[in-house]
């Protein structure tokens, strides 16, 4: 018993001396500190490492990358930015929330602001922007919707692959060709369009947009300031009625089906309409899938290129590095770095002047996304409480897939309930 | 060992008092305890099953238990080329063994004052203690990470294992086992003129080994599965625990089964390791103390 | 206060002792003081408190009280969770107790191990982990629960993809999760009940059920109410499992209260409401656990 004794105080000295332990080392190199939660893109969060290096050659600054975890990033990046002193130099987040709601970032310098306000594609002139002032670099494009189509499944279903619809009224009469209901009356065993019910609302309403988009319906004001008599909109009501058809009537997406990513990848669902890094998910994940990538159909109008979460690169306000941050953007702000950064990743570059080089034009979804980018730019909605709101509208939209009431009554409610979080 | 022939003739003496039919309920019972277990570890071998999977392997339908190669070892190198995942074990095993050991200290010695003591106000500080398991962790975190930033304690040791120091459930099971031990035992000691603290070391710590036990593993497993505090509280790659090494493999878009089962049965083997030896211990500091009463 | 000056300035032997006793459990209290009440108390301040974009905190009373407790999604989400305790805690705390009483019951002490061990074994697992993993099981094309479903003919089900099904189906996640934590406290507490109770009842001729009824339970009865309590708190508080999974729909379906806090707070930006949440939860919790105490403690005699 006295040698457990002797031993259980060795270990606790132990313990308390590795209590002690500082956590990382002390860097004697200068540096700057970036924090990201786009855990899905290890090499392209890297590239601002690797990019560092060199930089450090010019101004002895490096610079260092932290990835957070997505599942509560929120929490981490407020405590950080409220507590000062350990907070990142840049950090990257939608401009209108730590912009907008908070004050937490600086504003970009103007030369380079007019850098990028000339050459962006014009849909994202607005992103980074807050009260129209720049204060973040996008760093996203072809965060917009494409229409992704399984060949195979088209061809067994005698339509053309090479010749997709055009319009949402093609596109039903070709969904319901491919889906093949259960004859026993139960969920189909193929579905046209794979549907995202899952998840949460703001989700929902971010799949959904498109849809509202082509109706000619926006989900606020163009001031951003009232939702009644937009969300629940004449026309809104249409595009949710057809969304909800979709599942309830047409029986041409299910609601059985799990992970629309996964029911494509398994042959049974043959159309989805996802982002760009989609094709990349399907070359590991479901490499046996023969797809192509087009753009959205129409209906009153076209969906075109819109994005509810757009990514931008910010400054924080209370850096103390916060001209050297600025001076590492304008080191990185050229075409060059910019298709290079996003070549490593396998996204879409986010100059307009890349979007023609070998690396776009040898990606399956090159055209389809000149022909988005094409289309109108569609509404907005960088609101400080765009979370908020597009959960009280996604409560909306899932009502309808569920069954739970009408698109009308249930988009009133939507729509009064909007207003409340606005005038709040 | 003394003990161990005692141990056996005590078994078998009451095994000679069993009737034909309570042997059967005994085997009855002992099936059903062996079922449940199987269902509950059921998914723990889906678990390491699809850690042998490839990803498309893992999308193919209809459903494949099996994988195609059952030494498919590719998803657990790849967990260790992307993550220095040995180094987030030892992060994870410092820091639960640290609060694992503060808990049983200081949950021992508060429940020996609730339980054997009298003074003002006992109860309702009993209360607050409870109390503060009710409170919603995600409502102080911010205040209590600033607080860290102010002592210099994030991204350190200390600074992950600060809100796990001390556990309300260790002092609740602490005060339930010094309870019912008999006053007896404790006067006689006072009587013996030994200090309050000396009976604590020599009278309370030894006649409540398993719930210490039990201390031990529950409050080093629950801190091993912390993910919320470390995630904040950590922004090195080095200091990550295993919890923040896990999510590494689902992000905003997709979770990537493959190599998260991989992970995930990693995580839990240095814990089977502890359980197993620490389970031990605690029969034979039953089997010991029962002989002693 | 005369007791309080007597801890600091004791007078008899009775009262060094209990001195001794508070300043036993004064680290405990000082810990819990700095690292949980005073954040709590923060906490409760930004409840009276609006913080408007880009501003400074304005005082408004109980407006934010007003506001939170005329929502409905508020009181939704306070009905989701109280439907998932009821799915949970009774199921854990019945399932513990039997699994314990039939592993104490087994014999051979290495086969007791190892089911004491499979039953442990969830508990070892990351409540994300363990969510993540139950996600795949019940997914409805693919999870192994349909595969098994569909072998004895039902048709699959869409677990958590329905709106009735997804709560019983978290609820399961987590009696999974914890049901090997109570069990091992009952299994320690069974332990150190005396064999001698036990043949003092035999003899007298009591059988297997009547020996469970008034040994076992009566004096196990501490560790019940015990888990009861605990379980109780922690299945009102659930958050990672539905977080992980499914994000508190389909339809809102699953959104507990500790979920609609964190969004509200981190989301939304809106911790004054956030704070109102956090101070409900920690009396209603607070009621009903004293409520639980009070009612069922039934004192034992050694």
């Amino acid at each position: 018993m006295k040698r457990a004794g002797r031993w259980t105080l060795v270990i606790v000295a132990a313990m308390m001396l590795a209590a002690t332990i500082p956590g990382a080392s002390f860097a004697q190199q200068k540096k700057l500190v970036l924090w990201t939660h786009w855990d899905q893109n290890p090499d392209f969060n890297k590239w601002y490492a690797d990019k560092g290096k060199e930089f450090a050659k010019k101004t002895g600054y490096e610079v260092e990358v932290v990835t957070i975890p997505y599942q509560g990033y929120e929490a981490k990046y407020l405590a950080a930015l409220m507590a000062k002193s350990s907070a990142p130099d840049m950090f990257m987040g939608m401009t209108h929330q730590w912009c907008g709601q908070y004050d937490f970032c600086d504003k970009m310098p103007a030369d380079l602001a007019k850098l990028y306000d000339e050459n962006l594609p014009k849909y994202m002139v607005e992103v980074g922007k807050w009260k129209g002032v720049r204060y973040g670099i996008p760093i996203e494009h072809g965060n917009f919707q494409q229409m992704y189509i399984n060949v195979d499944m088209f061809k067994k279903a005698g339509l053309n692959p090479d010749d997709p619809p055009k319009t949402f009224d093609v596109w039903l009469a070709d969904m319901k060709k491919l889906t093949i209901p259960d004859p026993k009356g139960g969920d189909p065993t193929q579905v046209g369009f794979a549907i995202r019910s899952k998840g949460a609302p703001v989700g929902i309403t971010d799949k959904f947009l498109p849809f509202a988009h082509a109706w000619g319906a926006r989900m606020l004001s163009p001031d951003l300031d009232k939702a009644t008599g937009y969300a629940n909109s004449p026309q809104m009501v249409a595009a949710l009625t057809f969304f909800g058809d979709l599942v309830n009537k047409d029986k041409v997406a299910s609601l059985a089906f799990g992970n629309p990513e996964d029911a494509f990848g398994q042959k049974r669902a043959a159309v989805i309409f996802r982002e760009s890094w989609f094709f990349g998910w399907v070359k590991k994940n479901a490499p046996d899938v023969n797809f192509k990538v087009y753009a959205l159909p129409c209906e009153k109008t076209c969906p075109g290129a819109g994005a509810l979460f757009p990514w931008t690169d910010l400054v924080y306000k209370n850096s103390p590095n916060k001209q050297m941050a600025w001076e590492f953007f304008r080191f990185i702000s050229n075409a060059k770095d910019d298709l290079e950064h996003h070549q490593i990743q396998g996204i879409l570059p986010v100059w307009t002047v890349n979007l023609d080089t070998p690396y776009v034009k040898s990606r399956p979804d090159y055209q389809s996304t000149k022909d988005m980018l094409a289309q109108p730019v569609p509404p907005t909605y960088f609101h400080p409480k765009s979370n908020e709101l597009a959960t009280a509208f996604g409560d909306a939209v899932v009502g309808v897939l569920f069954g739970k009431g009408q698109p009308k009554p249930l988009l009133d409610e939507a729509a009064a309930k909007m207003d409340r979080i606005l005038k709040d | 060992m003394a003990t161990l022939p005692e141990t056996r003739r005590v078994l078998t003496d009451r095994r000679a008092i069993l009737t034909l039919r309570q042997a059967h309920y005994r085997w009855l019972i002992a099936l059903a305890v062996a079922c449940g277990a199987i269902v509950v570890f059921f998914p723990f071998f889906w678990m390491a099953v699809t850690s042998l999977k490839t990803a498309p392997e893992i999308q193919r339908v209809p459903l494949q238990i099996a994988p195609d190669h059952w030494l498919n070892l590719t998803n657990y190198f790849e967990v260790f080329k992307r993550e220095p995942f040995l180094r987030y074990l030892l992060n994870s095993t410092v820091v639960a063994s640290i609060a694992a050991v503060s808990s049983v200290v200081v949950s021992s010695l508060a429940g020996f004052g609730f339980a054997k003591y009298h003074f003002p106000g006992r109860d309702v500080l009993f209360l607050a203690v409870v109390g503060i398991l009710m409170v919603p962790f995600q409502s102080v975190v911010v205040p209590l990470y600033v607080w860290m930033n102010d002592l210099g304690l994030l991204d350190t040791y200390a600074g992950i294992v600060a809100p796990d120091l001390v556990s309300v459930f260790g002092v609740f099971l602490m005060r339930q086992a010094i309870e019912t031990i008999p006053n007896d035992y404790i006067d006689a000691a006072r009587v013996d003129g030994a200090s309050e603290l000396k009976i604590f070391l020599t009278v309370v710590l030894p006649s409540v080994k398993p719930a210490i036990a039990t201390l031990l593993i529950i409050k080093f497993m629950w801190s091993w599965n912390e993910f919320f505090w470390p995630m904040v509280v950590i922004s090195s790659r080095e200091m990550k625990v295993v919890t923040m090494g896990l999510m590494s493999f689902t992000n905003m878009y997709f979770i990537e089964y493959n190599l998260l089962t991989a992970a995930a049965v990693l995580s839990i083997l240095p814990i089977l390791v502890i359980f197993i030896t620490l389970q031990r211990w605690v029969v034979q500091a039953v089997v010991m103390s029962g002989l002693k009463g | 206060m005369r007791r309080w000056l007597r801890i600091a300035f004791p007078k008899t032997q009775f009262d060094r002792r209990n001195r001794a006793g508070f300043l036993f459990v004064l680290p405990a209290l000082l810990f819990f003081g700095f690292v949980f009440i005073l954040p709590l108390a923060q906490s409760i301040a930004y409840s009276f408190y609006k913080l408007p974009p880009g501003g400074e905190r304005q005082f408004v009373g109980l407006r934010l009280y007003e506001k939170v407790f005329t929502d409905s999604t508020f009181w939704t989400a306070i009905q989701n969770t109280i439907q998932l305790l009821i799915f949970s805690v009774p199921a854990t705390v019945i399932l513990a107790l039997a699994v314990a009483i039939g592993l104490n019951g087994i014999i051979h002490l290495k086969w007791r191990n190892v089911w004491a061990s499979m039953y442990f074994l969830p508990f070892a697992t990351s409540l994300v982990a363990a969510a993540l993993i139950w996600q795949w099981i019940y997914d409805p094309v693919y999870g192994f629960l349909n595969y098994l479903l569909s072998m004895v003919g039902i048709p699959p089900q869409k677990w958590l993809q329905s709106l009735f099904q997804v709560r019983p189906a978290i609820a399961a996640v987590s009696v999974w999760v914890r049901i090997g934590f109570d069990t091992m406290i009952f299994l320690a507490a069974l332990q150190s009940i005396p064999g001698e109770y036990y043949e003092a009842a035999r003899m007298d001729g009591a059988n297997a059920v009547q020996r469970l009824r008034y040994i076992t339970l009566p004096l196990l009865n501490p560790q019940i109410i015990m888990v009861c309590i605990l379980e109780l708190i922690f299945n009102f508080k659930i958050f990672d499992q539905v977080y992980a999974t499914t994000q508190g729909g389909p339809a809102g379906a699953s959104q507990t209260i500790i979920m609609l806090l964190y969004d509200t707070a981190f989301k939304y930006f809106r911790f004054g409401d956030a704070s109102v949440m956090a101070v409900f939860v920690f009396v209603t919790l607070m009621v009903v656990t004293l409520l639980q105490w009070r009612l069922f403690r039934k004192p034992v005699e050694y």
